[in-house]
C-alpha cells in the first residue's frame, strides 16, 4: 500500500531549511585585538563572547521562523484551517519536505516512520532529517503509534484538508475573487508601481523625519502606522525629541524594499489583536493577495468589517490600490505580491525593481566629499545619517564624511560595513570607470573606505566579555582539571597556568561550579 | 579552595590597558574598578563600570583626534 520505491531526492536548491534571507549584515568586521601572546586559548576564540551591552540588532524572520517562534501548535492548527495559509506554508517548505507532504497527502492512515525515511538515499540523510524536523516544528505532521508498536507520521488533519482543497478546488471560494464588472478606467502596472512606491516611501520618509515637514509629495502617516513603528522598535518615543528613529530603524532603512515590507507586516500582525483583527484572517488575506495577479482588479464584496479595516491599512502602506475608501474594487500592488518568497520574487521582479529603484547617484571623492545627484528627500535623509551636508541644489547635494558624522552614525547602530556598502550600492556609474575602481573590487576611493573602517575600529579598541574569574587554586592539579573541563564545554575565555587563574563565560559559570563541587567532593 | 568573582573581561592593546590602569590609580571614575590585572592584553573589571568607562574612552579619543577635512577650502 505504501509507496516504498527509492525516491531520488535531489539536493534542494534552496539548500537548508532556513532560507537564505539575508539578515542585515552585522559584521563587526574589525574586532582586531590581537589574540597573540596572551594565554587565550585558540579554541575559545571561535566561541562568540557575550558582549556586555550586546546591542539589539534588527531581526528579520522569514515566514517559517515566524510560525515556529511566534505560534503554538494550537494556534498553528487554527491557521491551517485557512487554505491560503497552507498553500503559503507548503510553498515555503524545503523541497524534500514538499515531497513528503505530497506523497502522504492522499494516504488516509499514518505512514510508518521507517517507510518515510526509506524514501531518500543515504547521501541525503542530512537534508531528509532537516525536512523531517521542519515538518514537525511547523506541526504539519505529528507522531502517532500504529498497531504493531511502530511510530508513524500523520499529517495534521486540518492541514491535509486545506492543502487538498487548494490542489483540487472545492470549499468556499476566496473572498477576493468575486466577479466584478469591468473597470471603466483600469489601472496599469506602471501606475500601480508608482503608487505603491510613493505610499511606501511615506513610511520611510516619516522614519527619517522628513514626513512631518509639510511637503507636497509626502503626506504624514496615520497614528496606527506610527504605533506599529513604535511596537517594532524601529522608532522610539523620546521625552525630549518626540519620536525618533532607533538603531533597528537605521538598519531597516538599509534593507531592500521587499524585506522592509515583510518585516513591517510581521510587526503589524503582532499587534493585530489589539485592533480587533483575527490573526488568521489577516494572514489568509495577505496570502490571497500575494497569490493574486498584478494589474488585475479584485473585489472586497462580502468581506467582514475587520477585513475591510485591514484592507484600508494595506492601502495606506501601498500594498493595495483603491480609488475610494468605499469602493469595492482594489488592485494588489507589487509590494503585496510574493511577500514571503524571496526567490520567487527575485526572479520575477528583478528587472522592474531596477527600474523602480534609483540608479547610482553618489560620487565619493578622495577628499571625503560626497556628491549625490538626487532630488529625493529620502535619499538625502539617508545620506544625512552619516555625512555632514554642506550644500543643497535642486538636483545635487554636497556633503562630506567627517569623523563626527560617521561616529554619529556608528553610535546610531549603523556599522562601517553598512555605510560602505550603501555608498557602493548607489555609486554613480562614472565612479566605476575610474582606474582604481577597475583594478579593485570597490569603486570607492580606498582611503575613504579605510578611514570609515578605522573610525569604527577606534570605537572597538576594547572587547568586553562578561564572565567569572576563578583564582587562588590550591593545587596545579585542581586548576588543570577545572580548566580542561571548562575548555571541553567551550566556555573558557582566558587562562594562565602560571598564576592559576581562569575566566569562564557568564553562562557557563553554573555548569563549571557544579562540576567543581562534584570534583572537590570526590577528591576530598 | 577556589575564589570566584563576577565581572567583565576586557581585551585591549597594551596602550589602552595602561590608560585603564591610569584611570584606576587616579580614581578618575570615582573608585577602583579593576578586579585583577591578568596580562598585558587582559584586565578583569567590575561590570557596573563599563558604561562610564566607554564614555570616558570616547572622550579620550575625541581629544586626540583632529579634523581631516577643512570645510571651506
Amino acid at each position: 500500500m505504501y509507496c516504498v520505491s527509492k525516491l531520488n531526492c535531489k539536493k534542494s536548491i534552496s539548500g537548508t531549511i532556513t532560507h537564505r534571507r539575508e539578515i542585515v549584515k552585522q559584521i563587526r568586521a574589525h574586532r582586531s585585538m590581537a589574540d597573540t601572546k596572551s594565554g587565550r586559548h585558540a579554541s575559545t576564540s571561535a566561541a562568540t563572547p557575550l558582549l556586555v551591552q550586546s546591542p539589539e540588532n534588527l531581526e528579520c524572520k522569514n515566514f517559517q521562523e515566524y510560525l515556529r517562534t511566534r505560534q503554538t501548535p494550537e494556534s498553528l492548527e487554527k491557521l491551517y484551517s485557512y487554505p491560503p495559509i497552507c498553500l503559503a506554508v507548503f510553498r515555503e517548505l524545503p523541497e524534500i519536505a514538499r515531497q513528503f507532504v505530497i506523497r502522504i497527502l492522499f494516504v488516509d492512515q499514518p505512514v510508518p516512520q521507517a517507510v518515510v525515511s526509506s524514501w531518500g538515499a543515504q547521501r541525503v540523510a542530512k537534508e531528509q532529517l532537516e525536512a523531517t524536523n521542519c515538518l514537525s516544528a511547523l506541526s504539519v505532521w505529528r507522531v502517532t503509534a500504529i498497531p504493531g508498536g511502530l511510530a508513524a507520521w500523520e499529517l495534521s488533519p486540518t492541514f491535509k484538508k486545506s492543502v487538498r482543497q487548494v490542489l483540487l478546488g472545492g470549499g468556499k471560494p476566496w473572498a477576493i475573487t468575486n466577479s466584478l464588472e469591468r473597470d471603466s478606467k483600469p489601472r496599469d502596472v506602471a501606475f500601480l508601481d508608482a503608487y505603491a512606491m510613493s505610499r511606501w516611501r511615506c513610511v520611510l520618509h516619516y522614519m527619517v523625519g522628513t514626513g512631518n515637514r509639510s511637503n507636497t509629495e509626502t503626506e504624514a502617516i496615520s497614528p496606527d502606522a506610527v504605533r506599529i513603528l513604535l511596537h517594532a522598535n524601529l522608532m522610539k518615543r523620546d521625552e525630549r525629541e518626540g519620536i525618533t528613529i532607533t538603531r533597528q530603524g537605521f538598519q531597516f532603512l538599509l534593507l531592500d524594499t521587499r524585506a522592509q515590507v515583510w518585516h513591517f507586516m510581521l510587526q503589524y500582525l503582532d499587534t493585530c489583536q489589539e485592533r480587533g483583527l483575527v490573526l488568521a484572517e489577516c494572514l489568509s488575506m495577505l496570502f490571497q493577495l500575494s497569490f493574486s495577479t498584478l494589474g488585475r482588479d479584485y473585489s472586497s464584496e462580502g468581506m467582514n468589517k475587520q477585513m475591510l479595516m485591514f484592507l484600508q491599512h494595506l492601502r495606506e502602506f501601498g500594498l493595495v490600490f483603491q480609488r475610494k475608501r468605499k469602493e469595492h474594487r482594489f488592485y494588489p500592488t507589487r509590494l503585496a505580491l510574493n511577500v514571503t518568497n524571496k526567490e520567487a520574487a527575485e526572479a520575477s521582479i528583478s528587472v522592474d525593481e531596477e527600474r523602480m529603484q534609483e540608479r547610482g547617484y553618489i560620487v565619493v571623492e578622495t577628499n571625503y566629499r560626497v556628491y549625490a545627484y538626487t532630488d529625493s528627500q529620502l535619499q538625502v535623509a539617508v545620506l544625512g545619517l552619516f555625512t555632514e551636508l554642506l550644500y543643497r541644489f535642486p538636483n545635487l547635494v554636497v556633503g562630506v564624511l567627517t569623523r563626527d558624522s560617521v561616529r554619529q552614525a556608528l553610535r546610531g547602530g549603523i556599522t562601517a560595513e553598512q555605510i560602505v556598502s550603501y555608498l557602493e550600492q548607489y555609486a554613480h556609474p562614472n565612479m566605476k570607470l575610474v582606474e582604481s575602481a577597475i583594478q579593485s573590487k570597490s569603486c570607492l576611493p580606498p582611503t575613504v573606505v579605510d578611514q570609515i573602517k578605522l573610525w569604527e575600529m577606534e570605537r572597538n579598541r576594547f572587547t568586553y566579555t562578561e564572565g567569572v574569574v576563578y583564582n587562588q587554586f590550591l593545587s596545579q592539579n585542581d586548576f588543570v582539571t577545572l580548566r580542561d573541563y571548562a575548555q571541553s564545554q567551550n566556555v573558557l575565555v582566558w587562562q594562565n597556568e602560571r598564576t592559576r587563574t581562569m575566566v569562564v563565560q557568564k553562562n557557563g559559570h553554573d555548569d563549571v561550579k557544579r562540576y567543581w563541587k562534584k570534583y572537590s567532593k570526590s577528591a576530598g | 579552595m577556589v575564589n570566584v568573582m563576577k565581572g567583565v573581561l576586557v581585551e585591549c592593546d597594551p596602550a589602552m590597558k595602561q590608560f585603564l590602569l591610569h584611570l584606576d590609580e587616579k580614581l578618575a571614575l570615582g573608585r577602583k574598578f579593576i578586579i585583577q590585572d591578568l596580562d598585558e592584553n587582559h584586565l578583569f573589571i567590575s561590570t557596573d563600570i563599563v558604561e562610564v568607562l566607554q564614555a570616558r574612552v570616547d572622550e579620550l579619543m575625541d581629544r586626540i583626534s583632529f579634523p581631516l577635512h577643512e570645510k571651506d577650502p
